[in-house]
């Protein structure tokens, strides 16, 4: 995949969406992750029907993470991991955008509902602003790249939940 | 020099300048299409994006997808590595648009070289023999016949937009003239885009001997001698070898400098290969000019100690050539055999699969450039060749008698290779003479 120099920090969305890959090819209910003060813990339902739900002993500190994408970020993985939904995939090299220019909103975020033409992001390939239509329909239920972010042929861009 | 190079191909080719630009501390970028996901040689690029599925038209050849990966790459320079996208003119202009050195020749050089008829042309200003045929395209049937009586039957048609061994038909007569051009033409538009034919005199059983060179942006222009490349299988190279066997020495140095010159005239860069025929008297005709590496190439790396692809990084970097023609000096004896993935007892088809076990033969004077390993799956989707073997020694004899132990080494289990065949042609007494010719393979082992 496309790698950059990675940081340490365990917000980063990249590193988060890894573990969340981890966690489904080994099949792992939970991931623990502290540093410093910081804690991060990621939470899958694997089979067994009761929520583990239990309250951690220490608090959350997420609002409190210093990082730039929205604190609801790392917790959406998780639960896009519980209901196994649909890729929709980049179709070209380039650089994703998620918004029509850097002063609007995204076109898409956690929670819309899009039907096949929405447009849910951009794909700059050699200064021609590819838009990328979802092609399926249902909620999206995690945005898997970052504003800016190069991708590759197929890479993944949004989960959606076709169900809903 | 440049910091980063993308390199826009796949297996041995993309390995082996992933190696030259290692060795230079240039960074690389790699490109691979779904079905070469995860495949090792990967690894030692720096980055590596993939640009499409299996298919080639979809991935490798998809010149949008190659410069995209080019820029979110951060590259400075494109190496096309030879097939694919190596001799499109439009991919080269393309680069340079969107500021991209592309490591080769000018789009207008190669565009020039890759009309066939075109290089004719050019090769007869330059003072280079060319096979006695038609002065330009022939566009009807009458000036087709007019041009075979002239030059006398056996007459070769081939595709002016063709090369690498195909667009070509044999006519042995008026009747077979009418009807063969009529194919010609239409196989070479569904092709090549182009139903441009012209006419050559058939040269029966050939050599085909090449050219190396090398030009830099200053005007400087080098060959690096001969390779012998007979040894084929329709059209197809199976072996080579330098130096080319029973030319003499006069001849050789003619054909160089013939190459040289015609390299000059057409206003050449970069690494390039000339072809040649020669005939049973000795004589040699231009046929065409390769403007990419080519897949010999180690060929003459060995032959003359000069490494090509660092040689072709370092031109397009605007480096001028740190040699002279003197400096180009020629040791013993080198055979390479490309080892392809497939069956020879069954007409030669693709044999894809995993190779399940496989031993790389070694020793004194042996190279093998290849991508695949044990448990590495040969895909159905590129070409069949999965390695080139290489021997280097101080006499032809001795070379003969490595690569045969050389090959006898190797052991691919899990598909089938020509590598039988290659130790039967090796062990030919025709071989051994040097009196091959392009088509000993159909007439030997017909299949």
């Amino acid at each position: 995949m496309a790698g950059s120099s990675s940081n340490q920090d365990i917000f980063d969305v990249r590193k988060i969406r890894r573990m969340v890959e981890l966690m489904k090819e080994h099949d792992l209910s939970e991931i623990d992750l502290q540093q410093g003060e910081v804690r991060l813990q990621l939470r899958r339902d694997v089979h067994i029907p009761s929520p583990a739900s239990v309250p951690l002993p220490q608090p959350p500190p997420v609002a409190a993470a210093p990082v730039a994408p929205a604190p609801a970020e790392p917790a959406a993985p998780a639960a896009a991991a519980a209901s196994e939904g649909a890729v929709i995939k980049s179709p070209i090299v380039g650089t994703f955008y998620a918004a029509p220019d850097p002063d609007s909103r995204p076109y898409v975020k956690v929670g819309d509902h899009v039907g096949g033409d929405t447009t849910v992001g951009i794909v700059e390939a050699m200064k021609v602003f590819n838009e990328i239509s979802a092609e399926i329909s249902g909620k999206i239920i995690a945005v898997l790249v970052e504003n800016g972010e190069p991708v590759e042929f197929g890479q993944p861009l949004f989960k959606v939940d076709t169900n809903q | 020099m440049f910091k980063r190079i993308l390199v826009a191909n796949r297996g041995e080719i993309a390995l082996r300048i992933f190696r030259a630009c290692r060795e230079m501390d240039v960074e690389t970028v790699g490109i691979f299409s779904e079905a070469d996901r995860g495949a090792e040689y990967l690894k030692l690029a720096d980055e590596a994006f993939c640009i499409g599925p299996a298919k080639a038209t979809e991935s490798y050849l998809k010149i949008d997808r190659v410069i995209s990966a080019a820029e979110i790459g951060n590259v400075q320079a494109i190496h096309p590595g030879y097939g694919f996208l190596a001799e499109n003119a439009h991919f080269a202009d393309v680069c340079q648009s969107c500021n991209i050195e592309f490591v080769g020749p000018t789009h207008q050089a190669m565009a020039l070289l890759g009309d066939k008829n075109a290089a004719r042309s050019l090769a007869a200003k330059a003072d280079v023999p060319t096979v006695p045929g038609s002065d330009g395209l022939v566009n009807d049937e009458g000036a087709a016949l007019k041009i075979a009586h002239s030059i006398g039957f056996p007459v070769l048609i081939k595709a002016s937009a063709g090369g690498g061994g195909r667009g070509m038909r044999v006519a042995l007569n008026d009747l077979a003239l009418k009807s063969a051009i009529q194919q010609a033409q239409a196989e070479a538009e569904a092709a090549f885009g182009c139903g441009d034919i012209y006419i050559e005199k058939y040269v029966e059983h050939p050599k085909h001997v090449e050219v190396q060179v090398l030009a830099d942006h200053h005007g400087n222009v080098v060959h690096l001698w001969d390779r012998d490349c007979t040894m084929q299988r329709r059209h197809q190279k199976l072996i080579e070898e330098s130096p080319a066997t029973n030319l003499p020495q006069e001849t050789r140095e003619a054909m160089c400098e013939a190459a040289v010159r015609l390299v000059k005239a057409a206003d050449y860069t970069n690494a390039g290969t000339i072809e040649f025929i020669v005939d049973r008297e000795g004589n040699f005709y231009f046929i065409e000019l390769n403007a990419r590496i080519q897949v010999e190439h180690p060929v003459t790396e060995m032959l003359t100690g000069v490494d090509l692809i660092k040689s072709q990084i370092r031109v397009a970097a605007g480096e001028p050539l740190p040699f002279s023609q003197e400096d180009i000096k020629t040791n013993g004896a080198v055979i390479e055999c490309r080892i392809n993935a497939e069956d020879t007892e069954n007409g030669f088809r693709p044999s894809p699969g995993v190779i399940e076990k496989m031993i790389v033969p070694g020793g004194f004077g042996v190279r093998f450039e290849s991508h695949v390993h044990a448990g590495y799956c040969v895909s159905p989707h590129y070409d069949s060749m999965i390695g080139k073997l290489l021997v280097h020694q101080p006499t032809r004899e001795e070379a003969i008698s490595c690569m045969l132990r050389a090959l006898g080494e190797l052991r691919i289990k899990g598909i089938k290779t020509t590598v039988p065949l290659l130790k039967k042609i090796l062990q030919h007494k025709a071989f051994a003479q040097g009196q091959v010719d392009t088509t000993l393979i159909e007439r030997t082992w017909p299949s």
